[in-house]
């Protein structure tokens, strides 16, 4: 791969001036050259500007339908195998972020059929009863009239490697008849970019309200001319990233930040069966290797409960042998040294417990995996990530929520395998000590169409309402041509 | 094998001018023995390694135990209230203290004198010694203060001292005392912990003042900055640290050395950052991959595994948290191997840990 790929998406009128930043990925034997747009200070100020026009100008005058039709062509290119730039994205994306083919490329289905038509209306329906609130005033419950506005210009800093990620937020934000200025993750580039030229190409009018860039970030120049531009941010990364962002934006700006998130998963006696054991094994194996336990909604501890028929070591050796085997169709890339740290650290910790005979190791450090089996309550603690897990036998699965409570801000997506009633049981538990998402095993790390990201509502912390109250709309009537 | 016969064998060692490959392997396999059979933590961290003095026959596959297991795991061949010294390490990363427990001090000191005439003193009788950091009275449990009182007492002049005290750094003191050397023209060597020289240069910038030190002085720093002082990239601390003194950087020479072992490593000055590190024959190094624990090919970088005969009561090969790589001639020290975070949007322990503790 010899071309330098262009990342982002710049209105018309900006493509052709901007400095490049060019950085080289690597793996699986591969070199990528991605040259991120690099914007000046005044450049990144017109930018912010001319997407504000746009967007007050035509976006606003929008119907919500056109802009769905818009993303659901845009999704449907990306999903057609043939389409030259979903074939640029299954070649590209493994070098990128270092994920094996086949889990780009199923990752890269399963994301975008959620934006498609009938899931974009379910998007919008699951966070207003009546989505025409976005095309003008409709009746309010109370009485009166309401309206809901997206941001004039809404600022999106992605983070991470998991890819397509970004594309939640954009098509939120699109939704609502935001403005769109995106920044692009560095070590995943591309997607966002990618889908803006489509959506472009799909709508040209709505291409000009939406720009994909990039800058450094804690550099101020460039940076601080997006941040004072941006009327609401939404941020991805760690606290620290997260705090430092919060620091420089003007206190009337929103901010809605999405930090770093622990996942976990419950498996309760009742699914721990002869017949079933196995291939629950095989589908939390999968939640591990999807994404490498990147996503935030990766499990990072299973909590199996005993008195089952198979007990929680068996549990553990099921997953340990359904790793190894996923091992070869999803082969995990070559880790570098502070992720190879990051295992031996953890697994170390482990081996000293293992010296008290409260824990046991399965499997050898140089395999692909690693899984510890503790015999004792363990509160919820991190992997060492890239295929790493604890599994942690408990007498009830009662004991979780304890287990995982005193990492409220952390908490987003719990895996259980319990039958119905226990399921609605423990997710109550769950949900007072802030677990946001209750998954089946094997789907953890796919959230469904119209899922509230970390529990909040993706498009209705976006808009502003405007009420007539039902006494202005009355007293309205006494000043019309046709009153008594 | 008794104590006294591995402490007997040891100070023949450290009094021998070197060692061959063979000879190297032969006593780190008799103190590997010895370790297997009177530690029983390292013992059984070893046979979950399936490594066993049966087993194992080269020093390279004597199994290093991760610096942390020192907090976790009381790793002492004698009786821990038998030892006579206990050092401690800092804490300043983490929770609690690694403990290295030494029933005698013979092995300990001879192996720093050793190393500190070869390496710091190089054929000097004695010097006058500045020390910047606490005396053994104020940190019995450091091993840093222990190091920097042999080197006083052995090969400080009579005029040497400690310029921190109860109330701190005695700046003044010191200064007085820099400015006596720099007018008798005899050379002056300060010793102390990295972060020390700070605060230090930081007055001398304050007040505009710079020192001249009389040819032949040097500068002994160790540690690094340990959340004490700010901290201040290798090459803008030894450009500042020559500045302030007037030692040119090849005479700026930092120890490393840990708590976890009982030999040092010394650089031939700081002209170049990161220099080559090296100690004497009586200590081993390997870097590995953290997480097979196989040596990596040569030139490539990995994690360090010191394999200190010394250290003889506790364990000898240890698998340290810093990153670096063989050389010829020794080894270059590239910083600490932090875990990574994660590439993606999930908690990764350091991140969880910082939050824990708040």
């Amino acid at each position: 791969m010899s071309a330098v790929e262009q990342a982002g998406h710049l209105p018309d009128i900006f493509s052709e001036a901007v400095g490049r930043r060019v950085v080289e990925h690597r793996a699986w034997g591969e070199t990528v050259a991605v040259a991120l747009p690099d914007l000046s200070d005044a450049q990144a100020s017109a930018l912010c500007a001319h997407v504000r026009t746009r967007a007050r100008e035509t976006l606003r005058r929008m119907e919500t339908a056109r802009i769905v039709a818009a993303i659901d062509r845009a999704s449907a290119c990306l999903l057609d195998r043939a389409h030259p730039l979903r074939r640029k994205a299954e070649a590209l994306l493994p070098v990128v972020t270092g994920y094996d083919r086949e889990t780009v490329r199923l990752g890269l289905t399963s994301y975008l059929k959620t934006f498609r038509k009938p899931q974009l209306l379910r998007f919008l329906a699951e966070d207003f009863s009546n989505p025409g609130v976005l095309d003008g005033f409709q009746p309010a419950v109370k009485g009166g009239l309401v309206r809901a506005r997206g941001p004039d210009l809404l600022l999106h800093v992605w983070a991470g490697n998991v890819p397509a990620l970004p594309l939640w937020s954009l098509v939120a934000g699109l939704l609502v008849k935001a403005g769109t200025v995106g920044k692009l993750a560095s070590a995943e580039p591309l997607t966002a970019g990618w889908f803006a030229h489509l959506i472009a190409e799909a709508d040209p009018e709505l291409g000009e309200c939406l720009a994909i860039t990039w800058w450094k970030g804690g550099a101020g120049g460039a940076e601080a001319a997006y941040l004072t531009a941006a009327d609401c941010v939404m941020a991805y990364g760690g606290n620290d990233t997260l705090a430092a962002l919060r620091a420089k934006l003007p206190v009337t700006t929103r901010f809605l930040p999405h930090g770093h998130r622990i996942g976990f998963a419950m498996v309760g006696r009742e699914a721990l069966d002869s017949r079933r054991a196995g291939p629950l094994a095989q589908l939390a194996a999968h939640d591990m290797v999807r994404y490498e336990q990147q996503g935030c909604y990766a499990p990072q501890m299973l909590f199996v409960e005993r008195g089952g028929a198979t007990a929680p070591d068996e549990f553990a050796r099921h997953l340990a042998h359904a790793l190894a085997a996923l091992a070869s169709r999803h082969p995990r890339r070559r880790l570098d040294q502070a992720e190879s740290s990051a295992i031996a650290a953890w697994r170390s910790g482990h081996e000293m417990r293992a010296l008290d005979g409260c824990a046991s190791l399965l499997g050898d450090p140089a395999d692909p995996w690693s899984v510890v089996l503790l015999d004792r309550p363990a509160t919820l603690s991190p992997s060492g990530l890239n295929r790493s897990l604890a599994v942690v036998a408990v007498d009830d699965l009662a004991e979780v929520p304890a287990l995982v409570a005193p990492h409220r801000a952390y908490l987003q997506t719990a895996g259980i395998a319990a039958a119905p009633a226990r399921l609605v049981a423990l997710a109550d538990d769950l949900a007072a000590v802030g677990v946001t998402r209750i998954s089946a095993i094997g789907r953890m790390t796919a959230p469904e169409a119209g899922w509230h990201h970390d529990g909040r509502f993706s498009l209705l912390d976006l808009v502003t309402v405007t009420e007539i109250e039902a006494g202005a709309e009355a007293a309205a009537e006494g000043f019309a041509p046709y009153a008594d | 094998m008794s104590q006294a016969e591995i402490v007997d064998a040891l100070l023949a060692v450290i009094g021998r001018p070197g060692a061959t490959d063979a000879e190297f392997e032969a006593v780190a396999l008799r103190v590997f023995a010895y370790q297997f059979t009177h530690n029983a933590p390292y013992r059984r961290f070893a046979q979950q390694r399936g490594r066993t003095p049966l087993t194992v026959r080269r020093w390279r596959d004597i199994p290093a135990v991760p610096i942390k297991a020192f907090k976790d795991l009381t790793l002492s061949c004698c009786p821990p209230d038998a030892a006579e010294r206990v050092f401690m390490t800092s804490g300043t990363t983490g929770s609690g203290h690694g403990r290295s427990y030494h029933p005698t001090l013979a092995v300990y000191d001879a192996s720093m004198l050793s190393g500190f005439a070869a390496r710091i003193m190089r054929g000097r009788e004695r010097i006058r010694m500045g020390i910047l950091f606490p005396d053994e009275a104020a940190l019995p449990n450091s091993s840093l203060a222990h190091y920097l009182a042999l080197a006083k007492d052995r090969f400080g002049t009579p005029d040497s001292a400690v310029f921190v005290g109860p109330g701190g750094l005695d700046l003044d003191a010191l200064l007085a005392a820099l400015s006596e050397a720099e007018a008798s023209g005899e050379p002056t060597a300060l010793l102390g912990a990295t972060y020390a020289f700070v605060p230090v240069m930081d007055a001398l910038a304050a007040q505009g003042r710079r020192f001249a030190l009389p040819p032949g002085s040097f500068l002994f720093d160790t540690g690094g900055f340990k959340g004490q002082s700010r901290e201040i990239e290798p090459d803008a601390f030894y450009d500042a640290l020559s500045e302030a003194f007037g030692v040119p950087r090849e005479s700026c020479l930092n120890m490393y050395g840990m708590t976890e072992l009982s030999t040092q490593f010394y650089d031939d000055g700081n002209a170049v950052c990161p220099p080559v590190k090296s100690g004497p024959h009586w200590i081993r190094s390997r870097v590995v991959d953290p997480l097979t624990g196989a040596d990596v090919p040569e030139g490539e970088t990995g994690v360090l595994v010191h394999h200190d005969l010394a250290h003889f009561n506790s364990v000898s090969a240890i698998l340290t948290e810093d990153a670096g790589v063989i050389v010829p001639g020794g080894f270059r020290l590239l910083g600490r191997v932090e875990g990574s975070a994660s590439r993606g949007c999930s908690v990764a322990v350091a991140e969880f840990l910082a939050a824990a503790q708040g």
